[in-house]
């Protein structure tokens, strides 16, 4: 993994001109370390969510006034009940969605002014895993977390070099060569967080990794998101797995009806209502 | 790095067509089917011309002149006629001829006939060929009411009039089913292939979306969908050329002298060889535009965001 990280984004190869310009606007903020936050210079906010709402045809609305701030290295955790808002929220992030008030800046900059054509470009920013693991079911482990670079135009062999490291770190060297289906849901997992990380992305999103597998499983998943997060991305876990949130002891935020409940840098997951924590 | 995308997209085209093993099936039976009925229609109508064609050169109308008219009287007229640009050739067959032609069939009633009447009762005619089949008519009304109309025994024009107005009405007939039906099926086949692709593109809508989330753009994901068009096109094409061609072939053989009589002496399987020159090259370009075309549309829909 060091090796990985010692490679900066911005001198990766990129397959078009503009695209460099855009790919750098994005890292060109961002060049402070992550986990040296106790330095004065002010940090620019990984993420920055400014009076954002967002309602779909028919007057529903999922988020509302939204303002989050989060900042490059933080692990946060967003709870609330189903249709708080949380997978709306994430999905404003990677740019699936477009808020209908407010703005939403990656890195300082409003993602409304990435033009469409750009987008793709932009998501290599960032990692998406998700509770239907979203592989490709016709491709290999190895060659679904390939596709991720293959499509940035990556050579052949750096390919071949970067893939193995990265299934070694997610414990999956000996499934290469098996295809989704002859995996595990954890192993599925853990082949779609290799995926996210293997283009090194400033954010990883996870929407309820954990919402298809079992409770070791999950844990082990969590413990690999904590383990990516002290490596220095920036990881946004949403969930509603109250025994996870508990234990992971880091920033909590709370959303209901597509409000900001509570915030809290070492939080735990309460209910609104403060409904007793079942068992998990 | 474009080259190494495009490479990949390929590879990537190549493998969607290969292990889509029972969906590449459909989708190229499919285009196949239409191709060939698209050829199948092409071919009969391109069979069915040439023998219209062929027929239209064999009617005549021949003027049979009196007894009394003399050879070189004859010759007159016959200059004097191919003027008209209606006519297209005019022959003359002089009762010596006609008679050797009455007797060639070997027809031993006939010769028989000849020897008792002792003498030769043909008489010298010219036949007369016309540009349009349409304008006999008008070629006979013509002779009929010429300067030299007391010189012609008979225009045997009232004869052949049903048989040539048959032929006349059953050619533009023809013609206007043929094109009718080929109109139809190819566009029939147009949407069938544009929604066995969209079936197709439909199974994989959910790799769209992971492609877009993993950063790939909308050209990379497209790129291998041409591809996989382009080798549906291809393969459905060759596979109806050779269909067509067997079923050519195996209707050649079976089919009787009748037939190659009424193409003018070629047999059924030397038109269609020499109609493969245009078809293969037409139906490859056809089944190549069908799959790309039909992808491409069917594609755009997913990739919307």
């Amino acid at each position: 993994m060091d090796r990985v990280k010692s490679t900066k984004r911005g001198s990766e190869p990129t397959p078009e001109p503009i695209l460099e310009e855009e790919l750098s606007a994005f890292v060109e903020s961002d060049q402070s370390d992550p986990t040296s936050t106790e330095t004065d210079a002010p940090i620019v906010p990984i993420l920055e969510f400014d009076q954002v709402s967002k309602s779909f045809p028919g007057g529903y609305s999922a988020i509302d006034t939204v303002n989050l701030t989060i900042l490059p290295g933080e692990f946060v955790t967003l709870v609330g009940a189903s249709g708080a808002g949380k997978s709306t929220l994430l999905k404003l992030v990677y740019a699936e969605e477009v808020p209908t008030s407010g703005v939403v800046r990656f890195n300082g900059r409003d993602l409304t002014e990435i033009k469409r054509k750009h987008l793709p470009y932009y998501r290599r920013n960032i990692g998406t895993v998700f509770q239907d693991f979203k592989l490709l079911p016709q491709k290999t482990a190895f060659e679904n977390i390939a596709y991720a670079l293959e499509v940035y135009g990556k050579p052949t062999e750096d390919i071949l070099a970067e893939v193995p490291q990265i299934l070694e770190l997610v414990d999956l060297d000996g499934k290469a060569d098996n295809r989704p289906k002859q995996l595990s849901g954890g192993e599925q997992q853990r082949v779609a967080i290799a995926r996210a990380l293997i283009l090194q992305p400033k954010i990883i999103i996870a929407d309820e990794p954990t919402g298809n597998l079992d409770p070791v499983s999950a844990e082990g998943i969590i413990k690999l998101l904590l383990e990516i997060n002290q490596l220095g991305t920036t990881v946004i876990l949403a969930t509603h797995n109250q025994g996870i949130v508990d234990n992971i002891g880091r920033r909590v935020v709370l959303l209901d009806h597509g409000h900001i409940v509570s915030d809290e840098m070492v939080g735990r997951y309460v209910t609104s209502e403060r409904k007793p924590r079942p068992i998990v | 790095m474009k080259t190494i995308k495009l490479w990949r997209t390929f590879k990537e085209g190549v493998d969607n067509y290969r292990r889509n093993g029972w969906l590449t099936f459909a989708t190229v039976s499919v285009l196949t089917l239409s191709l060939f009925i698209i050829g199948l229609t092409a071919l009969i109508g391109f069979a069915g011309s040439l023998a219209v064609r062929n027929l239209e050169e064999k009617i005549s109308i021949s003027a049979t002149f009196k007894p009394d008219v003399s050879e070189s009287r004859i010759l007159t007229i016959r200059d004097e006629l191919s003027k008209y640009k209606e006519i297209s050739s005019i022959t003359y067959v002089s009762k010596e001829e006609a008679l050797k032609q009455f007797l060639s069939d070997g027809n031993q009633v006939n010769a028989d006939a000849v020897t008792a009447i002792g003498e030769n009762p043909l008489l010298s005619s010219l036949i007369i060929r016309a540009v349009n089949p349409a304008d006999y008519d008008l070629i006979a009304t013509k002779l009929q009411s010429s300067s030299y109309q007391n010189e012609i025994d008979t225009v045997n024009y009232a004869r052949n009039k049903k048989k040539i107005e048959g032929l006349n009405d059953y050619a533009s007939r023809a013609r206007a089913i043929g094109l009718t039906l080929g109109i139809a099926f190819t566009l029939i086949a147009i949407l069938i292939t544009f929604n066995t692709i969209r079936l197709t593109i439909y199974s994989h809508r959910q790799e769209f979306e992971v492609m877009r989330l993993v950063g790939a753009s909308n050209l990379y994901i497209r790129m291998p969908l041409f591809f996989e068009g382009v080798f549906y096109g291809l393969t459905a094409a060759v596979s109806a050329v050779v269909f067509l061609t067997a079923v050519a072939f195996a209707f050649s053989r079976n089919s009787g002298p009748i037939l190659t009589e009424i193409l003018g002496g070629t047999t059924f399987f030397q038109v269609y060889l020499s109609f493969l020159w245009i078809f293969a090259p037409l139906t490859i370009i056809v089944g190549i535009l069908l799959g790309v075309v039909s992808s491409h549309i069917a594609i755009r829909r997913y990739l919307k965001i």
